[in-house]
């Protein structure tokens, strides 16, 4: 299954991306993903404890179980206002 | 979470400046006797540096949807009017109102109360995030870890936004 993942903040100028498509197996859950992304991008593993996920613009917990066309956000702490 | 966005609200994320006096003026009815405002605004320092600019970048879509979760759950819990909560993006400098909250209602404690409210929840549950530019380099400020489910066990238990701690500036 597809889905898209969105990087923000910190996390975007780590990942030298800010959207990409991942091809998953059936059954991936967040952190799944998250593995797979941050494979190549050590730095980006360094800072997994420091991000939350968000699962079609809500929350979500890190064994949230994916299915295709969800949209992935990977938020670093948020500091609006 | 089903969304009691009410449309008289105005939430919304802006890249131009915002238009603060017009905003409070709109926010008031005829039945109101107070309109209670926070204007958030740039500063010339942080961490003991001198700040020469900031940059805010959002994930517009959700940062609107929990903009409007905010002003639902301010309707619910104080006895208040209408709520504008105005977000602003990119480059802002110094001096310049980055965020703006009006909140009318028929008496001033609500007005207070609930814009506090609105404030400091908005700084802990909105992805949207501020990097510091200074005269040898720029940092992302540090953030906010929203409440999130810790995981999908404990998801159905109701892991809801928690009571706003009071804020960071």
């Amino acid at each position: 299954m597809l889905v898209k993942v969105l990087y923000f903040g910190k996390l975007k100028e780590l990942s030298g991306s800010a959207e990409e498509s991942v091809e998953l197996r059936d059954g991936a859950r967040i952190e799944d993903l998250f593995a797979v992304c941050a494979e190549a991008r050590p730095e980006m593993r360094e800072f997994r404890r420091s991000l939350v996920a968000a699962r079609n613009r809500e929350f979500a917990a890190w064994d949230t179980a994916l299915q295709a066309g969800d949209e992935i956000g990977f938020l670093p702490p948020v500091s609006g206002g | 979470m089903a969304s009691r966005y009410n449309p008289v609200d105005r939430v919304e994320l802006i890249r131009q400046p915002i238009p603060n006096a017009a905003i409070a003026r709109d926010v008031r009815g005829d039945g109101d006797g107070a309109v209670a405002t926070f204007d958030g605004c740039v500063r010339n320092h942080s961490h003991g540096r001198a700040t020469r600019f900031l940059e805010y970048e959002a994930y517009d879509e959700m940062a609107l949807a929990k903009m409007r979760d905010i002003a639902a759950e301010l309707h619910g819990r104080f006895a208040i009017d209408r709520i504008a909560m105005v977000h602003r993006l990119g480059r802002l400098e110094i001096g310049e109102t980055s965020v703006f909250i009006a909140v009318s209602a028929a008496h001033r404690d609500a007005a207070f109360d609930a814009c506090r409210y609105a404030i400091d929840t908005l700084k802990k549950t909105v992805p949207i995030w501020k990097k510091e530019h200074f005269a040898d380099g720029a940092v992302w400020a540090d953030g906010e870890m929203p409440p999130v489910p810790k995981s999908t066990a404990s998801e159905e238990s109701g892991a809801e936004t928690p009571a706003a701690k009071p804020a960071s500036n």
